[in-house]
C-alpha cells in the first residue's frame, strides 16, 4: 500500500523539482543479478536523512531511469518488490550507471498479503510466513498443498497415499477442535475455495473414491507466492472458518514491461516400488503353511486355499489329516508341490514404471494502464498402477487496469479440467489392486496356457461356492470409474481511491464446481456378478437376480457454486510524523450451493448406450434400491468485520480486529447466528530504537504479541428432532412420506471458545545473513464440541456434545541463514521446525465408555493393554497392575459368552497411555548451494515423537488361509515352534470365552504389541538445475532457460517400520505407497 | 442508522433459509410422519427366531449358499462360532424406535394443527410401539418370565424417555413386563380409532390393546388376565377366515382377521428352507392349511406360502385369540370355554367331514391332553408367524434336535441358548449390559 503512494507521489514531486533545485542528472540501467534482464518499474530516488523521498523515478522497459538529483545528494536508493533494496553511491564524474539488484528470494520484503489487506511488514503484529513461489520449491511437484511440505514452521503435512493426485492433509500448529474440519482455509487472491477439505482416513483407502480437493485444480506453475496465517491476529478476520488457519495463494500478475514468454517443461519417471519390505510369503511357505493348518487345531475356513481344495479333490482331506504327507497319493503330492514352482510376483505384474508430462506456458507483460498474464497448463500423470491416470489442463487470464488516477479494476479468471481415472472396486476391499498384491496368493496365476482368466476364489468370504468369479486383469479391463471435475473460479476487484488517505476496494468472486463420477462395470466383470449376486430374490420358481442382463454405468453428478462479494473502506494517515492510523471497515456476504444427482442404468451397454429397464420384484425392494437420486443444499453467510492499526514512531504498533459471522441455521434460535471473534495484538521494532541506531549488526528486531478468541456453534446438532423427507411402503401399494429424525438432538449444546496467545520475535543480522522467526502460542479451547460414542439404548451410536477443553502450546523457529556468499559460489540454509505440545485439560468420560480420560494426555493419545508375553499354550498372558501375568479368561474376567463382566470403569483402569498420534516436532531442512549457473537444492522434512496403531499381522480367530500374509504368522507358537514370539491361532473349543472374546470384541487392536513409535526424516526432493549461459541463447533469441534434474522421495531414514513400504503409512494397509520420481525439467523464457 | 437496521433485517431475510428435505416436527401431520417412520423401522426379528424352532430345516437342497450363511449358525444354535456373515437379532434399530415413540409421547402437548382425537391416538400408538419393543426385547434377550424369578432375573433395559445422555442399565424381567402392562394400559385411554383404512392396517387401532394385553399375560402365565383380554378381543374383533370356503389367507393384512399388520415375518430373505417333517406331520387329514400354508415341491419337500412378502404382514389377528382363550381357560380348568374357543377355530381349518370326526375327540379329552392339543393347533396354526420361539420359551423349553450333512445338533431342554446373547456392539457401546 505504502509503496503505491510513495510511487504517485514520486512521480508528482518529480515533475515540481525538476526545475526548481541546483541539480544534476544521473541515468543507469538496472538489471536483475541473477539474469542480467532488466527491472521495470522499479524505483529511484533521493531519500531525505528522515528517511522520507525527496526526488525520484521509475525504470521504464529497459529498466533505465533517469533522474535530476540535487548536487548536494551523495547516494540513490533502488528498490524493487520482492527484490533487496540497493543503495548505490553517486562518484564525482560518473553520470551513467548499471545496477544489479538480488532477488530477496525466500520471503518477500515489504508488503504481506492476508487476502483481505496487504500489511506492511514493518506493521506487522502477527505469526504470519510467507513463501515465494520458486523453481526449487515447486520442483516435481504438480499440487500446491504438496509444495507446502516442510516449508513452514508449524505446518505439518501428511501424505494421505501415493496414488496420482492424492491430497496431503495439513494441519497447522496442531489440532484445535475435534468438530468438523480440521484442514485450513484456502484463500486464492481474496477469495476463500469451497470444496478443499480432505476426506477422512477411511475413505480414502478405497481406489473407489477417487477424490480430490479443489486446491488439486491450480497449477503451482500460476502461483506467485503464499502465506499462511497462523495466530488469532492474523485469522480473526476469516471468522470461523478459519479457526484452523488459513493458506492465502497470490497468483502471479503481469508485469509492466515487454511481453515474455516462459516455457516449462517436466518429465517425471517413476519405478514401480519395490515392495520386498512387506515380507510376503513365497508359494513353498504358503503351500506349507497352509499343510500345517491342516493338521492343527484350528479350523476357520478349512476348505479355503489350494491346498485344501486339491486334497478335497481327491478325497484325501481326512487321511492327510490324521496321516499326513506319507498319507497322500503320488498325484495329490504332485499337484501339491506343483504350487510351489509357481511363484506369481504380483506387485510386478500389477504395478509398472511411469513416465509422467508437465508443459507450461504463460504470456505476460503489460503497459502502465493495463498489465496482462495468461497461461495454459497440462500436466498427465500414470499411476504405477496399471489402469490408474490422472490429468489436468489449466487457463488462466488475468488482467488489471488503470481507469484512471483513482479507479483501478481487475479480472481474473482459473479455468481448469481434471480427470481421474481408475477401475471399479466392488465393496469389497481385496479388488484394490495395492490391496490385492499383497494378499494375492503366489501359487495363483493370473491366466492360464490359452491366455484365459484364472479366476481366483480365495480371496472371496464365504463358503466356497457361491462366489463369483474375480480376476483383477478383468476388472481392470472391463470396469471403469471416471472422475471429471471441471473448474471455473472468476475474481473481479476494483479499487478507488478518493485521496490519498481514503479508499473504497471491492471484490467479487464466483467459483463453479461441475463433476460427474462416471462408474462403469462390464458384464464380464467381478463388481457386476457380485452385485447381481448381492440382489436376488426368491421367485416362485426359484431365486435369481432382479438386474437385468448385461453391464451397470451409474453416474453422479455434482454442482457446486459459490459466491462472495466483499467490499472495505480503509482510511490511512500519517500525523505529525510519528502517528501512523489505518483502519478498515468491511462486509462480506457469501452464499454457496451443492446440488447432486445420481442415475444408475442397468443391462447397460457401452456400446450402444442403451439400459433395460429393472423390473423390482416389490414396493420395498424398489424403495431400498433408487435408481434416481437428488440432493440439495444451500447455506448463506454475512460478516462484518474491522480492523485497526496505530504505530507511534514507527517502531510502536498496536492493531486489532472484530468480525461478526452471520450464518442460516436451521432449527436453533436466531440469537445463535452470529458469532463475534476478536483479537489485538503488538509489534514493537527494537531495531528503529534511538539506542539501537548504532548497532549495525542487526538489520531488524521485533517483538510481536496478540491474543485473540474465536467461537464456534455446531451447526448440524440442533436442540430439538430435526428429520429428513424419506418414503416408505409398509403395506403393499400404499407408500407414504416420513420424517426420520436425522441426528441425536443435543438442548445443552454451548458454543466452542478458543482463546490464542501468540508472542513472536523476528530478528535479521549481517545484512539478512541471517534471519531469525521464533514463536511461541498457546492456544486454549473450552466446551469444545465432538463426538461421544452412545449406548445403543438411546437409539443412536453416537451424538455431539461439549466433550473438552484443551491446550496445545508449542514453538516455532524458522532459521534461514546466508553461510557463504561469493561471487561464484552460495550457500544458504533453512531450518524451520515446531514443538506442538497438545494435552486435554478436561474431559467428561462416558459412564460407558470403554477408553480412559485423556486429561492431562494429548488428544491423539493411543491407549492400550499391556501384554506379556506367551503363556505355555501359546495364548496371550495380561499384566496386571502388580506385576501378575493373567490369561485373558482372568484379566477381563469373561463370562460364558466371552464378554467381560467388568464395569466400564475397571476396563478404563486396565488400559494404560503408550504415545501421542501427532509428532513432537515436525519440520523441515533445506541446502542451496549455487555455484555459477549451478544449482543444488537438498529438501528434506521430518517428524519426530509420533506413534501409531497398526493393524495386527493376522487375526487371531479369523485368519483366513485362503490369503497371502506376512512372515510375522510363521512366527507365531505352534506346538512345534514353542518359542513362536506372537500369539497362536485360537479355535472355539479349547478356550471358548478367550475365543469368543476375541472374536466378537475389538481388543486385538488394542494391545501394547501393536503401537509403533514413528520418526522419519525424509530426502524430499534433491534438485541439480543449470541455467544455460546467455550467449548460447541469444543467437536463437532466448533471454534464459535452464535445465533441472530432481530426485523425489529416494530415501528416507527412520524408525523401525518393517513389514512396511513407508513410515507414514503404517497403519494403512491400502495405501499406495510413495513412489520415487525422478524429474527433468526445462525452463525457457523468451 | 435507519440504513444499518435495513440492511440487518435483509441480511436476515438472506440467511433465512429453509433446507430442502429437512423438517422440525410441529403439526400433527408432521408428527404422522414421524410415527410413520418408527413403524416402518419396527424389524422382522420375530421372524429370524423361526429359525431356531423347530419349524423348518435348512439343507443345501432348499437353502442356497447365501442363505446357509445367513442362517444355518441360527439355525443350528451355533452362537459360539457362528460365520461372520450370519444374520444377527437387532439391538439398535428397536431402540431407535422406541426413541420416536419416546419423543411423540413426550411432545404430545406440542403438536400443533391437530385434532384432540388425533393426537391421542398418536400418543396411543406411540405408546404401543414402546410396549411392542419391550416386549421383543425382553423376550430375544431375557430369559423366559416363566421360567425365572422375574423379581431379580435380569431383563433389558427400559427406555422411557428420548433423553440420550443417560446411561441405563439393565430392568428386572418383572420390570420391564410391569412397564410393557402399564403402556398398554395409557395406550387403551388414548386409542380411537376402530378401523384403518385399506394400506394403513398397520397402525395400532383401539381393540390392539385388549391383543397385545392377552399376549403378554399370556406369556407372563396371568391366565385370568389373558382371558379376559382375548375373549374382550373376539367380543369385538371375533370373525375368523373360514379356509373351508375363502382363499385368502388368514394372516393376509387383507383377512378379516387382521389387527394390526406391521411386522413382515418372513420376509423375502428369510424365505428359505423347507418346512419341518414334524410340522408336517402334524396337520391331520382333513386341515385346509397343509396345502394352503404350503407348497409341496416334490414329495414330502414343502416350502413356505404364507410368507416372503409384504402381504403377508402381521402382528395381531384374531385366531391368536381363539387360542389363547382357550389354552388360559385350559389352565383356569374351566374346559368348557377351552372347547369352545379350540372348536370354534377348528370348524373354519378342518374341511367339514373330518371336524365332525376330530370334535369328539377333544371333548374326551383330559386337561393334560386337552393343553397339548392346543399347544398344537397352536403350532399349525401360527407356525411361521414369529410364535413358535417365544411359545416355546414360555411353555415347556423343550429338547430340539436338528441334522444339517449328516452332523446332529442338540438344543437341551432348559438350555441357555433359549435366551439370545446381548450384541456385542451394545456391549461395547455400555459395558454395564455385561458387568456383574
Amino acid at each position: 500500500m505504502m509503496r503505491k503512494i510513495e510511487s504517485a507521489l514520486v512521480l508528482w514531486l518529480v515533475g515540481l523539482l525538476a526545475v526548481t533545485a541546483q541539480t544534476r542528472t544521473v541515468t543507469g540501467v538496472i538489471l536483475d543479478k541473477a539474469d542480467n534482464l532488466p527491472i521495470i518499474g522499479a524505483t529511484v530516488s533521493v531519500m531525505t536523512p528522515q528517511g522520507k523521498v525527496a526526488t525520484g523515478t521509475t525504470t521504464d522497459l529497459d529498466g533505465k531511469f533517469r533522474l535530476e538529483v540535487p548536487a548536494a545528494d551523495r547516494q540513490l536508493t533502488c528498490r524493487f518488490m520482492g527484490y533487496t533494496t540497493v543503495t548505490l553511491r553517486l562518484k564525482d564524474g560518473q553520470t551513467d550507471y548499471t545496477v544489479y539488484m538480488e532477488n530477496s528470494s525466500k520471503e518477500m520484503d515489504e508488503l504481506v498479503v492476508t487476502g483481505y489487506q496487504q500489511i506492511d511488514r514493518r506493521k506487522l503484529t502477527s505469526a504470519i510466513t510467507t513463501v515465494k513461489m520458486s523453481d526449487e520449491i515447486i520442483g516435481g511437484i504438480n499440487s500446491i498443498d504438496q509444495a507446502l511440505a516442510g516449508q513452514i514452521a508449524g505446518l505439518s503435512s501428511v501424505t494421505s497415499s501415493g496414488a496420482p493426485g492424492a491430497p496431503v492433509k495439513l494441519r497447522i500448529r496442531g489440532v484445535a477442535s475435534m468438530n468438523g474440519t480440521q484442514d485450513p482455509l484456502w484463500v486464492l487472491d481474496g477469495i476463500p475455495l469451497e470444496g478443499t477439505e480432505i476426506p477422512s482416513m477411511e475413505e480414502l483407502q478405497d481406489i473407489d473414491n477417487i477424490y480430490q480437493t479443489s486446491i488439486a485444480g491450480i497449477n503451482p506453475q500460476d502461483i506467485e507466492s503464499i502465506t499462511v496465517l497462523k495466530d488469532a491476529a492474523a485469522t480473526a478476520i476469516y471468522g470461523a472458518r478459519a479457526a484452523n488457519g488459513v493458506i492465502v495463494i497470490t497468483t502471479k500478475r503481469g508485469k509492466v514491461g515487454k511481453p515474455q514468454i516462459n516455457f516449462s517443461m517436466k518429465l517425471t519417471y517413476n519405478p514401480k516400488t519395490n515392495i520386498d519390505r512387506l515380507n510376503l510369503l513365497n508359494s513353498d511357505e504358503k503351500v506349507d503353511l497352509e499343510l500345517g493348518l491342516l493338521q492343527s487345531d484350528y479350523t476357520y475356513r478349512e476348505n479355503k486355499g489350494d491346498v485344501a481344495r486339491i486334497l478335497a479333490s481327491h478325497g484325501l482331506t481326512d487321511a492327510y489329516k490324521a496321516g499326513g504327507w506319507d498319507a497322500l497319493t503320488p498325484e495329490a503330492q504332485a499337484d501339491i508341490n506343483a504350487l510351489r514352482a509357481v511363484n506369481t510376483d504380483w506387485n510386478d505384474i500389477l504395478f509398472r514404471d511411469v513416465f509422467n508430462q508437465e508443459y507450461n506456458v504463460s504470456l505476460s507483460g503489460g503497459s502502465e494502464k493495463a498489465t496482462y498474464y495468461s497461461a495454459l497448463g497440462y500436466y498427465v500423470e500414470q499411476g504405477n498402477v496399471e489402469g490408474v491416470k490422472n490429468d489436468r489442463f489449466n487457463l488462466t487470464l488475468k488482467t488489471n487496469y488503470r481507469i484512471n488516477s483513482k479507479l483501478k479494476v481487475g479480472a481474473s479468471v482459473f479455468a481448469n479440467r481434471r480427470k481421474q481415472r481408475s477401475y471399479l472396486t466392488y465393496g469389497d476391499g481385496f479388488t484394490n489392486p495395492v490391496y490385492y498384491s499383497r494378499i494375492a496368493n503366489p501359487y495363483l496365476r493370473p491366466f492360464d496356457e490359452n491366455g484365459d482368466y484364472i479366476y481366483d476364489i480365495n480371496v472371496q468370504h464365504g463358503k466356497g461356492d457361491d462366489v463369483a468369479d474375480f480376476n483383477i486383469f478383468e476388472e481392470r479391463a472391463n470396469t471403469s470409474n471416471i472422475n471429471t471435475t471441471t473448474s471455473v473460479m472468476s475474481i473481479f476487484d476494483a479499487e478507488l481511491k478518493l485521496d490519498e488517505h481514503f479508499k473504497i476496494t471491492s471484490q467479487f468472486g464466483l467459483q463453479w464446481d461441475e463433476g460427474t463420477i462416471e462408474k462403469y462395470a462390464g458384464e464380464e466383470s467381478y463388481a457386476m456378478r457380485r452385485e447381481k449376486l448381492d440382489h436376488r430374490y426368491t421367485y416362485s420358481d426359484g431365486q435369481r437376480t432382479f438386474l437385468p442382463d448385461g453391464g451397470s454405468n451409474k453416474i453422479t453428478d455434482s454442482h457446486q457454486t459459490q459466491w462472495t462479494w466483499k467490499a472495505m473502506a480503509e482510511y490511512q494517515n500519517r500525523f505529525r510524523e510519528n502517528h501512523d492510523l489505518e483502519l478498515m471497515l468491511g462486509t462480506e456476504i457469501r452464499h454457496n450451493e451443492y446440488k447432486s444427482l445420481y442415475s444408475a442404468a442397468y443391462g447397460y451397454s457401452p456400446n450402444t448406450l442403451n439400459n433395460t429397464s429393472v423390473i423390482f420384484p416389490s414396493d420395498n425392494i424398489a424403495n431400498e434400491f433408487p435408481l434416481h437420486t437428488e440432493s440439495f443444499t444451500e447455506n448463506a453467510f454475512v460478516s462484518w468485520f474491522a480492523t485497526g492499526s496505530y504505530t507511534l514512531f514507527h517502531r510502536y504498533t498496536l492493531g486489532g480486529s472484530i468480525r461478526f459471522d452471520g450464518s442460516d441455521i436451521f432449527g436453533v434460535a436466531k440469537k445463535y447466528r452470529y458469532v463475534p471473534l476478536y483479537s489485538v495484538s503488538g509489534l514493537w521494532r527494537l531495531s528503529e530504537e534511538p539506542f539501537m541506531k548504532n548497532v549495525t549488526v542487526i538489520d531488524n528486531w521485533g517483538i510481536r504479541a496478540s491474543y485473540g478468541l474465536q467461537g464456534n456453534i455446531d451447526k448440524n446438532t440442533s436442540p430439538f428432532l430435526i428429520g429428513t423427507y424419506q418414503v416408505t411402503t409398509i403395506l403393499p401399494g400404499h407408500t407414504e412420506e416420513t420424517i426420520r429424525p436425522a441426528n441425536a438432538p443435543n438442548p445443552d449444546l454451548r458454543w466452542e471458545k478458543t482463546q490464542n496467545v501468540n508472542v513472536g520475535m523476528d530478528l535479521s543480522l549481517w545484512d539478512n545473513a541471517v534471519s531469525l522467526s521464533v514463536d511461541y502460542y498457546y492456544r486454549k479451547g473450552t466446551d469444545l464440541i465432538g463426538l461421544r460414542m452412545l449406548p445403543l439404548e438411546t437409539g443412536y451410536t453416537s451424538t455431539t456434545i461439549n466433550w473438552a477443553s484443551m491446550e496445545n502450546k508449542g514453538v516455532e523457529v524458522a532459521l534461514s541463514t546466508r553461510n557463504i556468499h561469493t561471487k561464484d559460489f552460495s550457500w544458504f540454509t533453512s531450518l524451520n521446525f515446531g514443538f506442538n505440545d497438545n494435552k486435554v485439560l478436561q474431559e467428561t468420560v462416558a459412564e460407558n465408555s470403554l477408553t480412559p480420560s485423556r486429561e492431562g494426555y494429548p488428544v491423539g493419545a493411543i491407549f492400550a493393554y499391556r501384554t506379556a508375553g506367551l503363556d505355555e499354550d501359546g495364548y496371550l498372558l495380561y499384566l496386571t497392575p502388580d506385576g501378575q501375568k493373567l490369561p485373558a479368561k482372568e484379566y477381563f474376567q469373561l463370562n460364558s459368552a466371552g464378554a467381560s463382566s467388568l464395569s466400564a470403569e475397571e476396563r478404563r483402569n486396565q488400559l494404560v497411555y503408550v504415545g501421542n498420534t501427532e509428532p513432537k516436532v515436525s519440520g523441515g531442512f533445506t541446502n542451496t548451494f549455487k555455484y555459477q549457473r549451478l544449482t543444488l537444492s537438498v529438501n528434506c522434512i521430518f517428524n519426530f515423537g509420533m506413534h501409531v496403531q497398526t493393524q495386527p499381522s493376522y487375526s487371531l480367530t479369523t485368519f483366513d488361509r485362503g490369503l497371502n500374509t506376512n512372515h510375522d504368522i510363521l512366527n507365531r507358537w505352534t506346538p512345534d515352534n514353542p518359542n513362536g514370539t506372537f500369539p497362536r491361532l485360537i479355535n472355539s473349543t479349547d478356550r471358548p470365552e478367550e475365543y469368543s472374546f476375541y472374536d466378537n470384541y475389538y481388543v486385538l487392536n488394542m494391545l501394547d504389541i501393536y503401537v509403533k513409535k514413528v520418526n522419519y526424516f525424509r530426502f524430499q526432493s534433491i534438485r541439480l538445475a543449470y541455467d544455460l549461459p546467455e550467449k548460447w541463447l541469444k543467437p536463437i533469441g532466448i533471454k534464459s532457460a535452464s535445465v533441472s534434474l530432481e530426485g523425489r522421495d529416494l530415501w528416507v531414514i527412520a524408525s523401525d517400520y518393517h513389514n512396511y513400504l513407508d513410515p507414514e503409512t503404517m497403519g494403512n494397509p491400502y495405501a499406495t505407497p510413495i513412489p520415487k520420481s525422478f524429474i527433468f525439467g526445462l525452463n525457457v523464457n523468451f | 442508522m435507519v440504513a444499518v437496521v435495513l440492511s440487518l433485517a435483509a441480511c436476515n431475510d438472506f440467511l433465512d433459509i429453509q433446507p430442502i428435505g429437512k423438517v422440525m416436527p410441529q403439526t400433527g401431520d408432521e408428527y404422522r410422519k414421524l410415527l410413520t417412520e418408527a413403524y416402518s423401522r419396527v424389524l422382522a426379528d420375530r421372524g429370524l427366531t423361526t429359525f431356531r424352532t423347530d419349524e423348518l430345516v435348512l439343507d443345501d437342497a432348499t437353502a442356497s449358499d447365501d442363505d446357509l450363511e445367513f442362517y444355518l449358525d441360527i439355525w443350528r444354535w451355533q452362537d459360539n462360532n457362528p460365520d461372520q456373515n450370519t444374520s444377527s437379532f437387532g439391538w439398535l434399530n428397536h431402540y431407535y424406535v422406541s426413541y420416536i415413540a419416546n419423543s411423540v409421547i413426550e411432545n404430545r402437548q406440542n403438536i400443533i394443527e391437530v385434532t384432540d382425537s388425533a393426537r391421542n391416538q398418536m400418543v396411543g400408538e406411540a405408546y404401543m410401539l414402546r410396549a411392542y419393543i419391550h416386549y421383543i426385547l425382553v423376550n430375544l434377550y431375557a430369559d423366559p418370565y416363566t421360567h425365572c424369578d422375574p423379581a431379580t432375573t435380569k431383563g433389558i433395559p427400559l427406555k422411557l424417555s428420548s433423553d440420550v445422555t443417560a446411561v441405563l442399565s439393565r430392568n428386572t424381567v418383572g420390570e420391564v413386563y410391569a412397564s410393557i402392562l402399564s403402556d398398554i394400559d395409557m395406550a387403551e385411554s388414548l386409542l380411537n380409532v376402530e378401523t384403518w383404512p385399506e394400506g394403513e392396517t398397520y397402525r395400532f387401532n383401539k381393540v390392539s390393546a385388549d391383543a397385545f394385553r392377552a399376549r403378554v399375560c399370556l406369556y407372563m402365565g396371568n391366565w385370568e388376565e389373558a382371558y379376559k383380554a382375548a375373549v374382550r378381543v373376539i367380543e369385538r374383533h371375533g370373525t375368523l377366515e373360514d379356509m373351508t370356503s375363502s382363499t385368502t389367507l388368514p394372516n393376509d393384512y387383507q383377512s378379516v382377521e387382521a389387527i394390526v399388520s406391521l411386522e413382515n415375518i418372513i420376509t423375502e430373505n428369510y424365505n428359505t428352507g423347507k418346512i419341518s417333517d414334524g410340522l408336517v406331520a402334524l396337520y391331520r387329514s382333513g386341515d385346509m392349511r397343509l396345502s394352503r400354508f404350503y407348497r409341496q415341491q416334490v414329495a414330502g419337500v414343502y416350502m413356505l406360502r404364507k410368507g416372503g412378502n409384504n402381504t403377508y404382514r402381521c402382528t395381531f389377528r384374531t385366531a391368536e385369540f381363539y387360542l389363547t382363550a382357550a389354552e388360559a381357560a385350559v389352565e383356569l380348568n374351566d374346559m368348557d370355554h377351552a372347547h369352545h374357543y379350540l372348536t370354534e377355530l377348528m370348524k373354519k381349518r378342518y374341511n367339514a367331514l373330518m371336524y365332525s370326526r376330530y370334535e369328539p375327540e377333544i371333548l374326551a379329552m383330559t386337561r393334560d391332553e386337552l393343553r397339548q392339543e392346543i399347544y398344537d393347533e397352536r403350532f399349525r396354526e401360527l407356525a411361521f408367524e414369529g410364535h413358535r420361539w417365544f411359545d416355546l420359551r414360555r411353555t415347556t423349553c423343550p429338547e430340539l434336535t436338528k441334522t444339517y450333512n449328516g452332523e446332529t445338533y442338540v438344543l437341551q431342554k432348559d438350555d441357555p441358548r433359549y435366551t439370545l446373547r446381548i450384541p456385542p456392539e451394545a456391549v461395547e457401546a455400555n459395558p454395564g449390559l455385561e458387568a456383574e
